[in-house]
């Protein structure tokens, strides 16, 4: 793999394989309990933050950048949870002519749209004749600063 | 009561869940050596493509009828099982997970409409999954396999059944008379646990549908056939005799087989393939905390091959003393190839399997007897090594530990099932999520 490639991937996975790991797990004897052990608190645990539905969500990869007004960049993972019900000004996952895509639904007075977010770029507005259907509600977007 | 729940044609549902495009087009999904289709959509069916249908027989009709077919992407469908099983366990008290794709709710002590309820979980696996089921209640598991399979072909061939019997069926809430209509409306053969050759013995009988075996003679179907179809037809009748079971016996067997994606002819090949199966086996085994007193091991030609020399012969090594370790099944294995092997044959497909499976704690005293002719093992098992070889390979991914002599063909995968449709795994695969275009 070349570097350039290979900084690519870090950037989406957000992992870096030669950066220090934590030294391996012993088992250590400790003559005293923790303080923290009985104390019924436990760590901030991210999927408990950032997912309500478990078993209705999925993670997408966003490709392509309409919705950068919206903070969602090119190779962002978003984060889907089909059990909401989508509403107005959501950001969604919709499926368009039998595409995946990812817009703000606009969904006022009996119209629908699929708004870009970025001005160079034309709303989706349904025709008779395109296939549509709201595939889910993206929640967050996680988004890789490491450079 | 009770449900089965069932997703229609799951592999094909898993595959349109995240392929839109695949959506109301002919999709087969093809077994994991692209060799037989094990799943279709309805409209592959409609073509009048069979289960189990060899993939070269009905390969023309991509071209003629846009049939897409996929190869098996099962850590995509275990992902999906697990999702619709966790959201139907919510719906029951207890649940029995009976395959991927379909599990027994058991209603005891929940109130309210249960017609209601199915639709209700149907609808809130579709909305969360995108994954569409069937739901079939009825006091018995098989009637409740029944009323499944009338609710889902109700949905598929208009007009079979009463339509609002399609999606949801509840057998245990009908007239005598609406009972009756639909006893008469489903083949003997439908039924669960009547196989293609009692089917076929019943029809000679004059018993065609359900509703004929309803009405058969008790005492004479019982001289005829085996005990089971008496408990079927008890089943059948409303009175349970198979019990929800949420905590399932051990597997009695354990299976690892393959077809290759080419033949194989030389020995170290087949004993690369045989040692990295038994080293499966040995894991599955471990996995369930059992123990293993024989190791039998098949190879075999392919009957498709019509020009090549047949021979599928198989072997089993017995163990002195039952085992689960890795080292000790690979050697018993490899020793059970040897005596079957010939050379000159094209073989296709191999596989380890165990059968007389023990629970430890529960073996006889013989150690050592017979120590210079059986597959002693060399020293005590050693199940931290064995646990911290899974532990390795569940972290790091399959063979990243093995037995030597199960190696190169786990590295080199020159054998491994041929996959060339298989689709992304979304779920499970950080670098293969769906895309989604912004």
């Amino acid at each position: 793999m070349d570097e350039s490639s290979a900084s690519h991937r870090l950037a989406r996975t957000g992992r870096n394989p030669t950066a220090p790991t934590a030294p391996p797990r012993a088992s250590v004897v400790i003559g005293f309990g923790s303080p923290a052990d009985d104390s019924g608190i436990t760590r901030l645990d991210l999927n408990d933050i950032l997912i309500r539905n478990g078993q209705a969500t999925f993670l997408m990869r966003i490709v392509g950048s309409a919705m950068r007004d919206a903070g969602i960049d090119a190779d962002d993972i978003a984060v889907v949870d089909r059990s909401i019900t989508p509403a107005h000004g959501q950001v969604v996952i919709a499926v368009v002519d039998r595409d995946f895509v990812c817009r703000r639904l606009h969904m006022q007075g009996g119209e629908l749209r699929l708004c870009a977010c970025d001005a160079t770029v034309a709303d989706i507005v349904p025709q008779e004749e395109t296939e549509l259907e709201i595939w889910g509600v993206v929640t967050t977007a996680i988004k890789s600063l490491v450079v | 009561m009770l449900a089965l729940v069932d997703v229609n044609n799951m592999y094909v549902s898993c595959e349109r869940v995240f392929k839109p495009r695949l959506a109301g087009r002919p999709v087969v999904v093809l077994s994991n050596n692209d060799g037989a289709c094990i799943a279709r959509s309805n409209e592959a069916k409609d073509l009048g493509i069979t289960m189990a249908q060899p993939w070269f027989q009905v390969r023309h009709l991509q071209r003629s009828a846009g049939l897409i077919a996929l190869s098996a992407n099962f850590e995509l469908y275990g992902d999906m099982s697990g999702r619709m099983m966790t959201l139907a366990a919510e719906y029951a008290p207890r649940q029995e997970i009976y395959s991927i794709d379909e599990c027994f709710l058991d209603f005891d002590g929940v109130r309210g409409d249960l017609v209601e309820i199915g639709r209700d979980l149907r609808a809130t696996v579709l909305r969360c999954t995108g994954l569409p089921t069937s739901v079939g209640l009825a006091p018995t598991k098989t009637l409740a396999k029944l009323a499944n399979h009338v609710a889902k072909t109700a949905e598929r061939k208009p007009g079979s059944y009463p339509s609002g019997l399609a999606q949801v069926c509840h057998l245990g809430r009908m007239s005598r008379h609406a009972l009756d209509e639909v006893m008469r409306a489903t083949p003997v053969g439908d039924v669960w646990g009547i196989g293609r050759q009692m089917s076929a013995r019943l029809n000679e009988g004059g018993v065609h549908t359900v509703f004929d075996l309803l009405s058969a003679d008790v005492a004479t179907l019982r001289r005829q056939f085996s005990v089971v179809l008496e408990k079927t037809l008890l089943e059948l009748r409303g009175t349970p005799c198979l019990e929800v079971d949420d905590a399932p016996a051990p597997n009695q067997q354990i299976l690892c087989s393959r077809s290759f994606g080419e033949p194989v002819t030389e020995l170290p090949a087949l004993c690369e393939m045989i040692s990295q199966f038994a080293s499966r086996v040995a894991e599955k085994l471990r996995h369930q905390h059992s123990l293993a007193a024989s190791v039998q091991v098949f190879i075999s030609t392919s009957p498709y091959r019509r020009h090549d020399r047949q021979y599928s012969p198989r072997a089993t090594t017995p163990l002195i003393r039952p085992s689960a370790d890795t080292r000790v099944l690979i050697a018993a294995a490899l020793r059970a190839l040897a005596a079957i092997y010939r050379p000159g044959f094209n073989y296709v497909k191999a596989g380890v399997l165990l059968v007389d499976l023990r629970q430890p704690g529960s073996t006889q005293g013989e150690l050592g007897l017979f120590a210079e002719e059986a597959e002693v093992e060399p020293e005590p098992v050693r199940p931290s090594l064995m646990s911290a070889v899974d532990a390795l390979n569940q972290r790091f991914g399959r063979n990243a530990v093995a037995v030597a002599s199960a190696v190169r063909q786990a590295r080199t995968a020159r054998h491994d099932s041929k996959r060339e449709r298989m689709s992304p795994r979304y779920t499970t695969r950080l670098d293969e999520l769906p895309r989604a275009r912004a």
